[in-house]
């Protein structure tokens, strides 16, 4: 994994300049336009009851994101069986697909098909360092960031997770260079152990265990971000591997990190379990605090009985 | 030379017309410099190769009307037609939503009906039309797919959007001529093909075996899959025996089969196979004598029986034809906003149902200036076209319209595209041309890029049927440069 | 393989024998022909009827109701599509056959086939009949020698081939005792009977050279159409190479028989390992042919019962209704 060069000291700007920067809008980042990617996804759930399930009410999030980075061109999502879908936006802007099946049903299949047109956001010959550890503060006071630094569902930021965080930030001053050794020290720390942790494992037990899946390692890390004051959120989303590299997370959907860095573009996706700065080869779907605001599929039914298996197919292909 | 005297009439032409102007449309820029050289020599030349080559294959098809055994080659124009990747993807993604809201409004007609509960299609237009089949309700099917294979006409109106005409969810027909069209454009302009980086077509076949497979009964990983024909009289058996070889599975008639006990087997000369997937190129009525029409020598007695018990397969399913019903049509625009909760990529011809009272006075009163069929017929028989039709023809038509108003709809005459096509006198001129792609619903959606032209040979003619003076032409998408890198 | 399929393969190959023995009939006759004093060439027609009779054809060419239609017979023999054996009508059948296993054969076969049924569909075979007979008769028994040698070069000897092989053995059988019969049939006691022809007829010219020298005679051209074991068109080589292609198929040991149709052929191959001319001479040409016919016709149809009309397991099962729809179809195909 290539070692980002260290910021100089004269990229640092003034916090003036940075909350000037703010006051014009975050998203004015030009990125890497050249490397473009056209993506075909394919993301099949299947669940099957051992009794008949009714009056299933569930709430699915799979459509891809609109960004200036990412272009859905097409996108469909198919419920089995057929029942009447609605769709709305939830608070962090992520599309929801709403639907019931009162009937008796043994299967539940939800389809999500997509194309994607990607550019890169980060440009890779020049990270966005920059933004002083010192103007965090600032971020209290934007709307948008202030959830990230609280407490949520999964995520609290234990004595210990701060600890970790500070020996994690090492002398850096910079946010980015900040959040980036943290990534790598969750990347080198922790081991990908699937099976280890389980749906509802929250940052604190993922910490301890030193183990876990893409879920766990994004946890972790944003809770070492909180810890230091960076903004961060959970992105669920798609990895393609586009060298067959045995990228972690290309098999099923895939989560990593959103930081935010003040004063240079606002949002930055960093994929602890691959120690990656997101490039284009990342289709994200749903933003949120953490898994518990994106998770793909959530519902409730009545029956079913015991047995219950899930199946989840994921493909993602360059298209023609 | 080809293109001298050309003129694009005031219609949308698919070739000419960049930017408001006369001049070669951006993709169609090496075909204008390939086909404007050309002498007459040379043109024709190349033709009578092409249509050797298809005589000679015995790629023929036979005509109902005429003597049993009539066979024809499928007129074949030279001209390629090009669909640049950005026109594709609207195709292919608005063909994907439309086939998957039909398979599950196939599902929900055929079990809840959830659609007709909630108001917003009506249950006499279900229970009416001719294809469908009550008594099939509350089957389930492997992997609930009712089309299979979809072959969905698409025309393009006078500024160039693609309108769906209809949806051909039983036994749609002609994607053997994709393949074989292909095959000699690419003996006949191998530079050219190979220098316009065209998306290939040849793995339709795979594609549809893979199709098949999917819907396997009980799961089965190694289903024994077969075509089923009408036979050799039917048109379309050269289809058939070439989509059979393709896929290297058998070819069956019905008298090849036997159903014994709820499983169907075909008869071979080592005894009884086990069949478990049958691609069947024979309408419902004629599946099964038992079930439907007695006097069909074509089926198998005791298919349907093995099929309720989920023994075997059909593709397409019984009772599909309910959605490529041409009253049924004009709800699918509102089938994909219910299930889908979108927009219809690909719009549909503006429809007016006689059933409905307004529309149907309206139709009676603008007769001259509708296109009205009959909303169980293929094959471009059982419609007029008004503007073009007798007074007597009319006439007929409005008494019809009267006393079976449920069987019938009527568009707004949609003035076709038109393309430069080669005719009699080797010279171009523009000729009306439709589209059918062809879609495979199986374990994904997949689109064949490109699909049939067909080309209303005659000078004004807005049928391009094969049996009506229709011809072809080679449908060639091109990649994008992007999917490239 | 599909039953239907097996039948049909057995079919194209038998139309397609059928067709070249019927232009080496033809062809025969013809040349005998010509060696007629002008007298007798006033009744030419009558000398016609024989063949009629060596192939059956009698009945069916009478039945054409109106006789200033009717065809001469020549014409019947070759073009005529009224008559479902002519050469014309084995070539149509041969490709229809072709046309439902289309799936099986080689595209070389299928492009043969049916280059030759649109010729003979087209004028040009009309014209080239009148013009010239000989050599339309010599075009379509090069056909049938050419379509054989793609059939062997270019399909899978499997078991489809053998069924090929099957249908191609048994009708060649069939007419070479129908071509040897024509001599006798033609004779009303004037002259030699032309048995040089009829060895040229079966290509036998040379083969029959190499054994017997130049004389020609009937008992020495018999010895070789029926009883050699080395000459590709004798009867008992026929036979060998058809009990050959049944156990191929049935995977019987040879020697050994699990259908009727190896039993027959076997027996029948028997008879003529421990027969000879003097049998032939004994019985009579004709009347010797005919049991041999009887005996080719029997195995044909056990070879259908036994491989498409009714597989074992399906006798006990099939319904009533189905076996309307095996009979409407095995009727179509057996003439």
């Amino acid at each position: 994994m290539p070692t980002p060069p260290s910021p100089s000291n004269s990229d640092a700007s003034s916090l003036a300049e940075i909350l000037a920067a703010v006051e014009q809008g975050e998203s004015i980042v030009h990125g890497s336009p050249d490397r473009q990617q056209i993506f075909r996804i394919f993301h099949r759930t299947v669940y099957t009851y051992g009794e008949k399930a009714r009056r299933s009410t569930n709430e699915v999030r799979l459509t891809p994101k609109e960004n200036p980075w990412q272009k859905v061109t097409f996108f469909l999502l198919t419920i089995r069986p057929a029942t009447h879908v609605k769709q709305f936006r939830d608070l962090h802007g992520n599309n929801v697909h709403h639907f019931e099946i009162t009937e008796n049903h043994s299967r539940l299949v939800i389809e999500a098909q997509s194309i994607v047109r990607k550019t890169c956001k980060v440009d890779f010959e020049a990270f966005p360092y920059g933004s002083p550890m010192d103007a965090l503060r600032e971020c209290r006071r934007i709307d948008h960031c202030h959830e990230f630094l609280e407490p949520s569902h999964f995520i609290e930021v234990t004595p210990d997770i701060w600890r970790a965080a500070v020996d994690a930030r090492g002398l850096s001053e910079d946010v980015f260079q900040t959040a980036y050794n943290i990534m790598t020290f969750v990347y080198k720390r922790f081991g990908y152990v699937p099976g280890a942790t389980h749906v509802g494992t929250s940052a604190m037990e993922a910490f301890k265990a030193k183990s876990g899946v893409c879920q766990d390692f994004a946890h972790v890390m944003i809770a070492m971000c909180r810890a230091l004051g960076i903004p961060a959120r959970y992105v669920s989303g798609y990895l393609f591997d586009p060298a067959h590299d045995d990228l972690r997370g290309t098999q099923a959907s895939h989560a990593w990190v959103e930081i935010f860095v003040l004063g240079r573009g606002g949002w930055f996706g960093l994929d602890p379990t691959n120690n990656k700065v997101v490039d284009e080869h990342y289709v994200s779907v749903a933003t949120g605090r953490d898994y518990n605001d994106v998770s793909p599929a959530r519902g409730t039914f009545f029956g079913g009985g015991a047995h219950r298996t899930l199946d989840v197919t994921v493909s993602v292909d360059r298209a023609e | 030379m080809l293109f001298d005297s050309y003129k694009t009439d005031g219609f949308f032409d698919e070739m000419f017309g960049n930017g408001g102007g006369d001049a070669p449309r951006d993709h169609y820029g090496q075909i204008w410099d390939r086909f404007s050289v050309m002498n007459d020599e040379e043109l024709q030349g190349k033709k009578g190769a092409l249509d050797r080559s298809f005589l000679v294959n015995g790629i023929t098809f036979t005509v109902y009307s005429d003597n049993a055994g009539t066979e024809r080659i499928f007129p074949f124009d030279p001209i390629p037609r090009i669909i640049p990747p950005s026109e594709w993807e609207t195709v292919e993604t608005g063909l994907i939503q439309r086939i998957t809201a039909l398979n599950l409004f196939l599902y929900d007609v055929y079990h809840e009906a959830k659609i007709v509960k909630d108001g917003i299609v009506p249950m006499d237009i279900i229970e009416s039309a001719e294809h469908y089949r009550p008594e099939f309700k509350g089957l389930n099917l492997p992997n609930d797919v009712y089309i299979h294979i979809c072959g969905t006409d698409l025309v393009r109106d006078d500024k160039g959007d693609y309108l769906v005409l209809e949806d051909n969810g039983r036994c749609p027909s002609g994607v053997s001529y994709v393949l074989e069209n292909r095959a000699a454009m690419k003996r006949t302009f191998p530079r050219l093909y190979g220098n316009m980086n065209v998306r290939p077509v040849d793995d339709y076949p795979l594609q549809l075996l893979q199709t098949m497979r999917y819907v396997a009964p009980h799961g089965k990983t190694d289903p024994v899959c077969v075509v089923l024909t009408p036979g050799v009289y039917n048109s379309a058996y050269f289809e058939h025996t070439f989509l059979a070889r393709q896929m290297g599975i058998e070819l069956v008639e019905g008298r090849d089969l036997v159903a014994v006990d709820g499983h169907v087997y075909m008869r071979t000369t080592k005894g009884l196979v086990h069949v478990d997937v049958i691609y069947r190129r024979l309408d419902d009525d004629f599946l099964d004598p038992t079930v439907f029409r007695k006097d069909s020598m074509l089926g198998v007695p005791g298919i349907v029986e093995a099929y309720r018990r989920g023994n075997v397969a059909l593709c397409n399913a019984i009772g599909a034809g309910v959605a490529d019903d041409k009253v049924t049509y004009a709800y699918v625009p509102d089938m994909i906003r219910y299930y889908l909760d979108q927009d219809p990529i690909l719009n549909n011809v503006p429809t007016y149902l006689a059933w409905r009272e307004e529309d149907r006075k309206y139709i009676l009163e603008n007769m001259e200036s509708l296109v009205v069929k009959a909303a169980n017929e293929s094959g471009g028989y059982g419609m007029i076209i008004g503007p073009k039709a007798t007074k007597e023809e009319i006439a007929t038509f409005r008494e019809r319209v009267k006393a079976t108003p449920r069987n019938y709809i009527a568009q707004p005459v949609v003035s076709l595209s038109r393309h430069p096509t080669v005719c009699e006198n080797g010279k171009a001129e523009g000729r009306h041309v439709d589209l059918r792609p062809f879609v495979l619903y199986g374990d994904r959606v997949r689109v064949l890029p490109g699909g049939l032209t067909r080309v209303a040979l005659r000078k004004g003619s807005l049928v391009v049927n094969s049996s009506q003076g229709g011809g072809s032409k080679d449908t060639w998408v091109l990649r994008s440069s992007l999917g490239e890198s | 393989m599909l039953s239907r399929v097996a039948d049909s393969l057995y079919w194209m190959s038998r139309y397609i024998e059928r067709a070249g023995n019927i232009a080496r009939l033809v062809e025969v006759n013809m040349e005998v022909l010509l060696d007629l004093s002008l007298e007798q060439q006033g009744s030419r027609e009558s000398y016609w009827y024989p063949l009629l009779d060596a192939t059956a054809l009698t009945e069916k060419y009478q039945a054409l109701e109106d006789e200033s239609k009717r065809p001469e017979v020549p014409e019947f023999l070759t073009l005529s599509l009224e008559n479902p054996d002519s050469i014309r009508s084995c070539i149509a059948q041969a490709r229809e056959n072709a046309r439902m296993v289309r799936d099986q054969i080689s595209d070389e076969m299928w492009l043969e086939l049916n280059s030759l049924h649109l010729f003979l569909s087209s004028p040009a075979a009309a014209a080239l009949w009148h013009r010239d007979p000989e050599d339309f008769c010599t075009q379509i028994i090069r056909f049938s020698l050419l379509f054989q040698g793609i059939t062997d070069a270019t399909i899978p000897h499997d078991e489809g081939w053998q069924f090929i092989r099957t249908g191609r053995f048994l009708e060649r059988a069939d007419k070479t005792t129908r071509i040897l019969d024509i001599p006798h049939r033609l004779q009303s006691g004037r002259g030699p009977l032309p048995w040089a022809t009829v060895l040229s007829s079966c290509s036998a010219r040379a083969a029959y050279r190499q054994l017997y020298g130049g004389e020609v005679t009937e008992r020495l051209a018999t010895n070789l159409l029926i009883f050699s074991d080395v000459f590709p068109r004798s009867v008992r080589f026929c036979l060998r190479m058809v009990d050959e292609a049944l156990h191929a198929i049935s995977g019987t040991p040879r020697g050994q028989y699990s259908i009727e149709a190896e039993r027959l052929t076997g027996s029948a191959l028997a008879s003529l390992d421990f027969a000879g001319p003097d049998e032939v001479e004994m019985m009579g040409l004709p009347a010797y042919a005919d049991q041999l016919q009887t005996k080719f016709n029997d195995i044909g149809q056990q070879v259908f019962a036994t491989y498409v009309l009714l597989p074992s397991e399906v006798a006990l099962q099939i319904t009533e209704q189905q076996r309307l729809v095996y009979a409407y179809t095995s009727q179509s195909q057996q003439q």
